[in-house]
């Protein structure tokens, strides 16, 4: 069946393939598929996340017209590089410059699963099935370019009204970080209440300023702990959001606590009156 | 008073060994039998390797430590296990050999009430002809693989940076030694760490540095790989690997297993079933891994290794061993509890305990031959087992036989893992990643088996002070010293 090509700016192509496991009738309806997609449109070669199948699958049309099947294809050896001049169906229009493999050798499976490999020394074949490999480890060739070229290209397609959905992106502002701001001003008064002993406060103010030190230090600790599980939810909430990663999550959490725990030892030193 | 033997002083066994004694008190006795002296931080042996640290920083003398911790140390080898006792008695025991200096030869036979085999692996040289005998290396590679072949592996490169510098051009390979190697993240942390240093001395010019392994990609590193969440997408651990290796002028051959090296020259087979060779003046070659050769023997004296051990000499435990195709593999098959399925109070951890397969996709060449990373068991995930292990005996001894045990799956269970690829304060790199599973589970997370909220990873100048922070946490865990048990495995 003729599937619907995936053409940016829609971004699954960005999704990382997995390998088949399974040989069988599921892989054999993909890769129909694929080969209906690719005579429909007059395709020479098509990765299967190009019809927004996640796997690890090329065709190429051969010297007879019909589909070569490569089932989890990795380059094995290469040799020589020679700079290609490239066009691909998902980048509508754009066509740029890169370095490829001259000659690959390339390890796969067929249909049935049966280990296969060939040599490919036409630089043409060799620079398309390098370019399809791209679109499985979820990159495009655009991600072999550097990045200026990349960017004045990802702008003219803007240009042309074609961006990314962008509606589930991490937002620039979330609620998550309000635990950060709060608890960076408790922080902020925690080391400036360091600077007591410089000023001839009375015992009472002192007091109350070491009783701030140490309410301020379990605040911290409390609102570190509401921001990792405020954050957790965050992060499933939003489909992109790189600074909803775990371990930005900590660095942001392990560097507030350590602060706190000098700033209320310190104040246990420098402030307690008693 | 119960009795556990724990068989092996290393991450896995350190660990089992020490939170044991801590739940168990002075009403029970831990056993530490270990051939070593010396507790190793197996990951900064790479430092040691290019002569950025000393054998004596990643290493400290066990005795003392155990001493203080109440725990009885044997410097000794395992050599056998007695589960089912002998004619006249049926305590179950093992039988040691010295390795004390002053005990030298002597054997022992060493009584359990619960035995936990840590012993990591045997350092399997003899595999690859001309990479060494048995478990010694030969003469015509290097290893990082213990402190020792680390200091001299940096001797030898000191050698190979002497003749750069007086305008000799030099090959370097770094590797895998076998096509059936874990421990890629290791060869990878020296070949950069080399290359790095080469900078700093500037003789990089001179050096022609090349990475040979058995990973059918860059980057699989012996999980199939891995996949990190960038801008909404998980971005294949292989674009990372190539990147780094193009960017520091890195030529690679994966799919290859080494089957031979003469002095140098490596000659290797690839997974199409053909055959290559690579001149070098310096090599390191991981060497693929197995069992320490434990053997065990029935009441009646006759041998039932066999019923025990998996074929390469890993001790079987609750996994599911049922030979099956890839496409059956299931995150199920990974072991929970680590605990033998006969004897139930024999329970193995770290690298000792047999995997029921591989992680990496099985790939064979056409000859016949595997080439495929084998699974890594090193680490975090050895440091978690050895613990949960540790847990289970504790609950066994102290509420009885019936206690539930502790679980901790590969498949159930992250890693974080910090990859130098570069040593210095201000220029330093390091690769920090984390996983989570280890182990793919593709009913859980379909696609491509992990859960990608839990999976993330980071190049820079962090990742190397991380790295040399954790040097100094976990030695300083191992050394048991105050708040041992609040740093985590």
């Amino acid at each position: 069946m003729v599937q619907k090509l995936v053409v940016y700016p829609d971004e699954r192509v960005n999704i990382s393939c997995t390998d088949v496991r399974n040989f069988g009738k599921t892989l054999d309806d993909v890769l129909e598929d694929m080969i209906d997609t690719a005579n429909e449109h007059g395709l020479d070669a098509l990765a299967a996340i190009q019809i927004a199948y996640p796997y690890n699958i090329i065709i190429i049309r051969n010297d007879n017209g019909s589909f070569d099947e490569y089932i989890n294809p990795r380059i094995l050896t290469n040799q020589g590089t020679f700079e290609s001049t490239e066009t691909t169906l998902y980048y509508p229009d754009i066509e740029v410059k890169l370095t490829r493999y001259d000659n690959i050798k390339l390890i796969y499976e067929d249909r049935r699963g049966n280990p296969q490999h060939t040599d490919i020394s036409d630089r043409k074949l060799s620079s398309t099935m390098q370019r399809k490999l791209d679109y499985l480890f979820g990159g495009t060739f655009l991600d072999k370019i550097d990045q200026n070229r990349r960017d004045k290209i990802i702008d003219s397609l803007n240009s042309k009204g074609l961006k990314p959905y962008t509606d589930d992106v991490c937002p620039t502002f979330s609620r998550k970080d309000y635990f950060v701001s709060f608890t960076d001003k408790i922080l902020f008064f925690m080391g400036l209440s360091l600077l007591t002993p410089l000023f001839s406060f009375a015992p009472q103010t002192v007091a109350n300023i070491y009783a701030f030190d140490r309410y301020g230090f379990i605040a911290v600790i409390v609102l570190m702990i509401g921001f990792f599980f405020y954050a957790q939810y965050e992060a499933k909430k939003y489909r992109q959001c790189s600074s909803c990663q775990i371990g930005n999550n900590i660095g942001v959490i392990v560097k507030r606590v350590a602060v706190g725990i000098a700033f209320a030892t310190a104040s246990y030193f420098i402030v307690n009156p008693a | 008073m119960a009795r556990v033997v724990v068989m092996g002083g290393g991450v896995s066994g350190h660990t089992a060994a020490t939170f044991a004694k801590k739940w168990l008190g002075n009403e029970h006795e831990v056993v530490v039998v270990t051939p070593n002296s010396k507790w190793n931080w197996i990951p900064s042996n790479i430092w040691v390797g290019v002569g950025e640290m000393t054998k004596e920083d990643v290493t400290f003398d066990l005795a003392p430590v155990y001493e203080k911790a109440g725990i009885d140390y044997r410097q000794a080898k395992a050599v056998s296990i007695h589960p089912e006792g002998k004619a006249d008695s049926d305590t179950p025991y093992i039988t040691i050999e010295y390795t004390d200096p002053s005990k030298a030869g002597q054997k022992e036979e060493l009584t359990y009430d619960y035995l936990i085999n840590a012993t990591g692996p045997k350092l399997n040289f003899g595999a690859t002809p001309g990479l060494g005998e048995g478990s010694n290396i030969g003469t015509n590679t290097v290893s990082v693989c213990t402190a020792d072949h680390a200091e001299h592996a940096n001797a030898e490169l000191q050698k190979i940076f002497e003749k750069a510098k007086a305008g000799e051009r030099q090959k370097i390979l770094v590797g895998t030694g076998h096509g059936m190697c874990t421990c890629q993240g290791a060869a990878f942390e020296y070949i950069f760490n080399i290359e790095h240093e080469a900078n700093k001395a500037g003789v990089r010019n001179m050096l022609d540095i090349q990475w040979i392994s058995n990973e059918s990609f860059l980057g699989d590193f012996g999980i199939g790989g891995l996949h990190m969440k960038r801008g909404g997408y998980a971005a294949s651990s292989r674009l990372f690997a190539e990147s780094l290796y193009s960017e520091r002028g890195i030529p690679w051959i994966i799919g290859a297993h080494v089957n031979k090296v003469e002095p140098g020259k490596a000659h290797y087979e690839l997974l199409d079933g053909t055959m290559g060779e690579v001149d070098f003046d310096f090599a390191m070659l991981i060497p693929p891994f197995a069992g320490v050769g434990l053997t065990a023997v029935a009441k009646d004296g006759s041998d039932m290794t066999g019923e025990i051990f998996a074929p390469n000499g890993f001790l079987k435990v609750d996994a599911d061993y049922t030979p099956k195709p890839y496409n059956e593999w299931k995150a199920s098959d990974w072991p929970r509890t680590y605990q033998n399925p006969k004897y139930k109070n024999i329970f193995a951890c770290g690298i000792a305990f047999a995997p029921p397969h591989l992680i990496s996709k099985p790939m064979s060449s056409p000859n016949g031959t595997p080439i495929n990373p084998t699974p890594p068991r090193t680490g975090m995930p050895s440091g978690i087992m050895g613990k949960t292990v540790a847990h289970s005996v504790v609950d066994l001894i102290k509420k009885g036989p019936d206690a539930p045990l502790h679980e901790a799956s590969m498949a159930e269970m992250g890693a974080a893992c910090v990859a130098s690829a570069g040593k210095g304060l201000t220029n330093g790199t390091a690769a920090a990643l984390t996983v989570y599973p280890v182990v793919p589970d593709f009913e859980k997370y379909p696609g491509l088996g992990r859960d990608l909220d839990y999976t993330f990873g980071e190049i820079g100048l962090a990742g190397h002070w991380i790295k040399h922070i954790l040097h100094h946490m976990f030695i300083y865990k191992a050394k048991l010293k105050p708040g041992w048990t609040l740093i985590p495995e």
